[in-house]
C-alpha cells in the first residue's frame, strides 16, 4: 500500500486539525474553500489541538489513558430474576445469564486483586442445571464468598444463597422452597418420576451439604401443604430461614461486607502461616 | 430443560416468538467474540461475549446490554 490513502484519512474530520498534516495534502474541510489568506487560519487551530494533544501526551507517558482508580478488593455479583440456562427466555424476564456467571467468577478466582466475593441474590428461580452449575462454582472458590439475600432467594435461588462461605438474609427476605415441577409431554411415567426425583435429590442434597438443615428437614418444608396456594412448599421469611438453618445470619449490606472483611482477614493471615 | 421457579412457565414463556426473531450478529475484538443485536448501522448492543480471558468478563464495557460501535476494517 502506498501512503497516499493513509495521507487522505489523516485529513479527513477527525484528524484534519492535528499537528500530523501540517505540510501536505488538501486543506482541511472545516477551513474556508478561500485561499486568499492562508497565513490568518491558523489561529483557531492550536485550540482545537490542545485536548487531543494531552491525550497523546498521557498515552505516551503512562501507556495509557485512564488514570489509576481506586480498585475494590471485594468482587460484587448480583443475580436477579429468572437464572437463564439453556433457553433464551424472552425478553418480558428480567434474567441472570450464566455463561455469563462463571467466567466471572473464574476470573474473581484468578485475579490477585480480588479477595472476596459477595453474592447478592434477588431472584425469582430458574434453570436448575444453570442454577446448580453457578452454586457449584461459588461453592469451590478458595476465596471467602458471602451471600446476601434480599428481597426474594427462590427455588434455584436457594443453593446459590447457601453455597457460600457464610450466608445472610435480609429481615424481609423470603425464600419459597418447592418441589421441582415437570411440565410438557411425559412418555415414560415411572422413568419421568425417577429422573425427576433425581433432579430434586441434587438440589435437596446440595443444600444439605451446604448448611445446617437437614435433608428431612428440608423435604419436610418442600413438601408441606396449607402454605401456598398454587403449590406445595413453604414460603420461609427471614429469620425463619435462620431458625431452620438454611440461612447463617438475619443481615444487610453493613453485616455482610463486616463478615467479608472478616473472612478476608482470616485467609490472609491463614497464608501468612502457611508462608512461615 | 427443568425450569425451578416461582413463576408458572406460561409466563416465562410467553412472547417466545420474539426471541425467535432477534437477530444477531458475531464481531471480533481481538481475542473476545461478542454476539451484537444490531440497533443501527455500525453499532449495537451487546447480547453475549465469548472469550478464553476470564479477565474480560470483569470489563464494565464487555458486559451484555452495552452498546458497541463497529465497523468493517476496509471502511477506514
Amino acid at each position: 500500500m502506498s501512503k497516499q490513502p493513509y495521507n487522505q484519512f489523516l485529513n479527513k474530520p477527525p484528524f484534519a486539525s492535528t499537528a500530523l498534516n501540517n505540510n501536505k495534502g488538501p486543506a482541511p474541510q472545516s477551513s474556508p474553500p478561500e485561499e486568499q489568506e492562508p497565513a490568518v487560519a491558523p489561529p483557531e487551530a492550536p485550540a482545537q489541538e490542545d485536548p487531543k494533544k494531552k491525550l497523546l501526551d498521557s498515552i505516551t507517558q503512562l501507556g495509557q489513558t485512564n488514570v489509576p482508580q481506586l480498585e475494590s478488593n471485594i468482587y460484587c455479583m448480583t443475580i436477579i430474576g429468572q437464572v437463564e440456562g439453556h433457553i433464551q427466555l424472552p425478553p418480558q424476564n428480567k434474567t441472570t445469564k450464566y455463561e455469563h456467571l462463571i467466567p466471572q467468577l473464574v476470573a474473581a478466582e484468578q485475579n490477585n486483586k480480588i479477595e472476596g466475593v459477595l453474592v447478592i441474590l434477588n431472584t425469582v428461580g430458574g434453570d436448575v442445571e444453570a442454577g446448580l452449575a453457578i452454586a457449584e462454582m461459588v461453592s469451590s472458590m478458595s476465596k471467602p464468598v458471602v451471600t446476601l439475600v434480599l428481597g426474594g432467594g427462590h427455588s434455584i435461588g436457594v443453593p446459590i444463597a447457601v453455597a457460600g462461605s457464610y450466608s445472610f438474609i435480609a429481615e424481609t427476605a423470603t425464600m419459597t422452597i418447592h418441589p421441582i415441577r415437570l411440565t410438557g409431554l411425559v412418555i415414560g411415567v415411572p422413568q419421568t418420576f425417577e429422573y425427576l426425583d433425581k433432579m430434586q435429590d441434587r438440589v435437596v442434597s446440595f443444600i444439605a451439604r451446604h448448611s445446617n438443615i437437614s435433608e428431612e428437614k428440608f423435604r419436610e418444608l418442600m413438601t408441606r401443604t396449607g402454605e401456598l396456594t398454587r403449590d406445595i412448599g413453604t414460603n420461609v421469611i427471614g429469620v425463619d430461614a435462620v431458625k431452620y438453618g438454611l440461612i447463617d445470619e438475619v443481615g444487610g449490606l453493613g453485616k455482610a461486607l463486616k463478615k467479608l472483611n472478616e473472612l478476608i482477614e482470616k485467609a490472609r493471615s491463614g497464608e501468612e502461616r502457611v508462608l512461615q | 430443560m427443568i425450569l425451578y421457579s416461582i413463576i408458572p412457565t406460561e409466563t416465562v414463556f410467553a412472547n417466545m416468538e420474539q426471541v425467535e426473531k432477534q437477530e444477531l450478529e458475531e464481531i471480533t475484538n481481538g481475542h473476545a467474540t461478542m454476539l451484537v443485536e444490531r440497533t443501527g448501522p455500525y453499532e449495537g448492543r451487546i447480547v453475549r461475549l465469548i472469550s478464553p480471558d476470564p479477565q474480560d468478563y470483569l470489563k464494565p464495557h464487555y458486559a451484555p446490554g452495552q452498546k458497541v460501535q463497529f465497523r468493517p476494517e476496509w471502511l477506514v
